[in-house]
């Protein structure tokens, strides 16, 4: 177990030298079936959290009809197995006061549970059961996928959700970030049909090669590592070899589309560049990360112009996540007037285009690496939190020391970097453009 | 009654520190005065709102926001505020490293506001386009709450929307929010909590910098009873939308801290625990009918609940009310959905828990309330709340009494607490005249299904189809009207 000391000196003067970004002491194995195994010990008393990384997400989602697969399965999932049912399942969630869920995103579904330290073997042993022994019949199954539609028709009143399902499906020809996660909604209408490809589905994805389990928390190294291998060692290794994902070709002229919301609301612009593949080995991806908080969060000069002084807008948001493969780089305005959006959408262009012809001041550099370790430091708040972040990055390389090499790839980033990345993707063919208004 | 009418006793008073040391190098800052949206003088219904966030949001006297902003930066940190009926609540979490150039801003921030025209407009334009787009437009689940809310508390102090309204926040001036800033801003109404790996004497500093403040008296709000409609009353939100949200719900005499409120928070566990499946409307509208997403039970204020697993701390509230979220349906089953809820409402009246379900849902929230409070963020929250209701630590007052209690104290409560003859059900519509129809007129909503049921259920689904409902009042409001 990871000294406090330790944790304290690691973090201290994080500005000033390059400690590990993640100061955390770990365990990681791998079992003979290919499960991973990473574990956390912290010294959060009482509390462990497990998140179960399953590799596959709507990026993987190849065949047309089966948008939204991964997510319906992150929902099957809580459908019970031979050996436990879906009441008993939650009789012991219940009897360990745990709080439990999952989420699915573009590139990984994830399953985390935050319980109390003594209730580890159990929730060992009931997350093994599911993902090795899972059986939903059919008309379990029909009914889930209502759950799903009511997922989509909760949000279907949010015109963002909209922009970004356009956004995407104007940028995107071949890859499978052309959809977004909950899917296209035609598909998701036809999933009650699906029972037979659902069951190919798990029979594919939930495999041990492609999971990784983590645990955090008030939590020994090697007891836990036992009861991993004493549950999730007979978990049978699969056949599947996943198809390569359809790569997204050069585009050779920008973009644009326009959603009519049907309701009143004020507009918005969303404006978009072909991004880089997250990487810790090279710069691209990194430097993009730089641009996105140095030139449209709220300490850019692009927001103190359109939010603080000119006030024309009144939410600016950017969105450069992390992604396996390239993915977009967007702005997203939400604009006060209608009559705005021309000169907004002129503003946001131009701050693009600063990064391609202009150097970031050194001044400037330095506060936004430093804005990035502060910023990961204080997410490690606690167990639950320290596990989702390392989730995110096990999701993309499967080790945590991908975290440190970031950082490090973060610290080495020059003016230069950072100019060529902008003129790299910050290319006119390249841009998609949607705009988003509602009835007055 | 003791708390249909309280006039507190004045004391004069120094601000209370509250400490939650740790070993981490992250700190919390957590200042919360006993002010909030229930202290809005009439016409000026957002007053407290625009008062906070131009603290949190604007910029100091000697500093303009831009530059506050540009200093936040590269320790990645902010000052978040939040408001509620009697309660505001400012928060800032930095890294020890850090800690006196952003302890610098937060004290300037909320010690000598600048009342800059730029940002009070800013800020304006954000509360108004929060009550008309944001909230009004973007989001109906949230929307059937706050109207739910509203309609409940018509003519009271809770009367209106934390950020107020719309006509109101269009008049207010910078006048008005500094006479706010200086009549309840006071070291009477602060307690601000500290936690994490703080340095030694931080609390005295904080006391000495907070002194600056007017002293004031703890003086709290008159508060009479909601006035309770009798029977039940049906408010349908009009508006084009592809699904139907609902909420319904009624005052409760209960609050944190009395006899009944861990009896209740037990009882509304079992019915349906924020975001946990499991509960039982969660089970038979969601699992067993796949009829939504989800669907809940609250015995206090939980705004935010699509964004958030876990409540936010300092909402505390004198009055509370008993609330049930259905997550949106389709139109087709909108009026089935109710009627399914109604039903299981008025069975838990009638019948209570079994000792087997009062067994697993103490057994659970035994255990899950360490969960609740697992960072020092939501800590340094709770311990303030605590004082405002008066009781020890939560995590031990909860235990404690869960320890003690009986099946026999949760059905009491139950059964008192938690009748269905006074309700206000609100319903977010397209075809919102069609729907009214059909719940007045208690027509017979029939269930098809995609998929075979079990016998029990489509039993069930008779008595349910033709449930009655006896909705003694309705109304139809365009969703343009609210908030205005």
């Amino acid at each position: 177990m990871m000294p406090l000391l330790y944790f304290a000196t690691a973090l201290a003067a994080l500005a000033q030298q390059p400690a590990k970004l993640f100061p955390y002491d770990y365990a990681q194995r791998d079992l003979a079936n290919g499960l991973r195994v990473i574990v956390v010990p912290t010294d959060f008393p009482n509390v462990v959290a497990l998140q179960i990384v399953v590799q596959t997400g709507s990026r993987n989602e190849i065949e047309p009809g089966k948008s939204g697969f991964a997510h319906l399965f992150e929902h099957v999932m809580f459908r019970g197995t031979k050996n436990i049912t879906p009441e008993q399942y939650e009789g012991f969630l219940k009897k360990m006061g745990a709080a439990s869920n999952a989420s699915t995103w573009d590139d990984r579904t994830n399953y985390h549970t935050t319980f109390s330290r003594e209730d580890l073997e159990l929730t060992l042993r009931i997350e093994a059961d599911r993902f090795q022994n899972l059986s939903f019949p059919e008309d379990v199954f029909r009914t889930e996928t209502l759950a799903v539609l009511g997922e989509y028709n909760k949000s279907a009143a949010e015109p963002g959700e909209k922009l970004i399902e356009t956004l995407y499906d104007t940028a995107f020809d071949r890859h499978t970030y052309k959809h977004t996660t909950i899917g296209f909604l035609k598909d998701i209408e036809d999933m009650p049909n699906q029972y037979e490809y659902s069951r190919t589905f798990f029979e594919r994805w939930y495999r041990p090669e492609f999971t990784t389990l983590i645990l955090v928390g008030d939590v020994k190294a090697n007891e836990s590592l036992a009861l991993v291998e004493k549950y999730w060692a007979g978990w049978k290794s699969g056949a599947y070899k996943a198809p390569a994902i359809p790569v997204e070709p050069a585009h050779a002229a920008p973009r644009t589309a326009h959603v009519d919301w049907p309701s009143q609301t004020l507009p918005w612009l969303a404006v978009a560049f072909h991004g880089a593949a997250y990487a810790d080995d090279k710069p691209d991806s990194a430097a993009l990360d730089l641009i996105a908080h140095l030139g449209f969060s709220p300490n850019s000069e692009l927001y103190n112009k359109l939010v603080i002084a000119d006030q024309t807008v009144d939410r600016l948001d950017v969105d450069a996540f992390d992604h396996a493969d390239p993915h977009l780089f967007t702005v997203m305005a939400r604009v006060k007037r209608q009559a705005d959006v021309p000169a907004v959408r002129a503003r946001i262009l131009a701050a693009f285009e600063s990064f391609t012809e202009t150097l970031v001041p050194a001044g400037k550099l330095e506060a936004v690496k430093n804005h990035l370790r502060y910023r990961f430091a204080l997410s490690l708040n606690d167990s639950e939190s320290i596990a989702h972040s390392l989730m995110h990055y096990i999701s993309l390389r499967r080790t945590p020391e991908t975290i440190n090499r970031l950082f490090d790839r973060y610290g080495a980033l020059t003016a230069e970097d950072v100019r060529n990345a902008a003129r790299r993707y910050f290319t006119a063919n390249e841009r998609v453009v949607v705009t988003l208004s509602g009835k007055p | 009654m003791r708390w249909a009418l309280i006039l507190l006793a004045t004391c004069a008073g120094a601000t209370e520190i509250v400490e939650r040391p740790g070993k981490s190098p992250l700190i919390t800052i957590r200042a919360v005065f006993r002010t909030g949206a229930a202290s809005d003088p009439a016409g000026q219904e957002g007053v407290a709102n625009l008062t906070a966030s131009m603290l949190a949001q604007g910029g100091s006297r000697q500093t303009q926001y831009k530059q506050i902003l540009d200093a936040m930066f590269p320790m990645a940190t902010e000052v978040e505020y939040q408001v509620d009926k009697e309660m505001t609540a400012f928060l800032g979490e930095t890294h020890a490293d850090n800690l006196e150039t952003f302890y610098g801003l937060f004290r300037q921030m909320l010690l000598d506001p600048g009342w800059h025209a730029g940002d009070l407009a800013r800020l304006k334009d954000q509360s108004v386009n929060f009550l008309r787009t944001s909230l009004r437009g973007n989001n109906d689940e949230e929307l059937g709450k706050e109207v739910l809310y509203n309609g409940i508390y018509m003519g009271h102090p809770y009367g209106h929307h934390n950020q107020g309204r719309v006509a109101a926040i269009e008049k207010l001036t910078a006048g008005d929010l500094k006479r706010f800033y200086q009549r309840h801003y006071t070291q009477a109404n602060l307690t601000i909590a500290i936690a994490g790996g703080y340095p030694k004497g931080f609390a005295d500093r904080l006391r000495k910098d907070f002194a600056v403040l007017p002293q004031g008296s703890a003086t709290l709000l008159k508060l009479a009873a909601p006035k309770m409609r009798a029977g039940r009353h049906l408010t349908l939100v009009e508006k084009d939308t592809r699904s139907v949200a609902i909420s319904f719900g009624f005052p409760i005499r209960v609050k944190r801290g009395d006899a009944d409120y861990l009896p209740l928070m037990l009882a509304a566990s079992w019915l349906g625990q924020h975001r946990n499946s499991g509960v039982r409307l969660y089970d038979r509208i969601r699992e067993v009918r796949g009829l939504n997403y989800g669907d809940y039970a609250y015995i206090e204020y939980f705004p935010r609940g699509m964004f958030l697993m876990e409540p936010e701390p300092n909402l505390a509230r004198r009055q509370q009310i008993f609330q049930v979220w259905i997550r949106p349906v389709v139109p087709e089953t909108a009026h089935f959905t109710l009627r399914l809820a109604f039903f299981e409402l008025e069975r838990l009246h009638r019948q209570g828990l079994s000792q087997e379900e009062f067994e697993q849902t103490r057994n659970f929230l035994s255990k899950y309330v360490n969960l609740l409070i697992k960072t020092k963020r939501a800590e340094s929250g709770y311990a303030i709340d605590s004082r405002f209701y008066g009781i020890g630590e939560f995590n031990a007052y909860v235990k404690s009494g869960l320890a003690a209690m009986t099946r026999d104290d949760v059905n009491r409560a139950v059964s008192k607490h938690l009748s269905m003859e006074n309700v206000q059900v609100v319903m977010i519509a397209h075809d919102a005249a069609r729907l009214r129809k059909a719940i007045v007129e208690e027509a017979v909503s029939p269930m098809k299904y995609n998929a075979p049921k079990p016998q029990d259920v489509l039993e069930e689904d008779k008595t349910v189809e033709r449930y009655p409902l006896r909705i003694r009042s309705s109304a139809i409001v365009k969703a343009a009207t609210l908030f205005e």
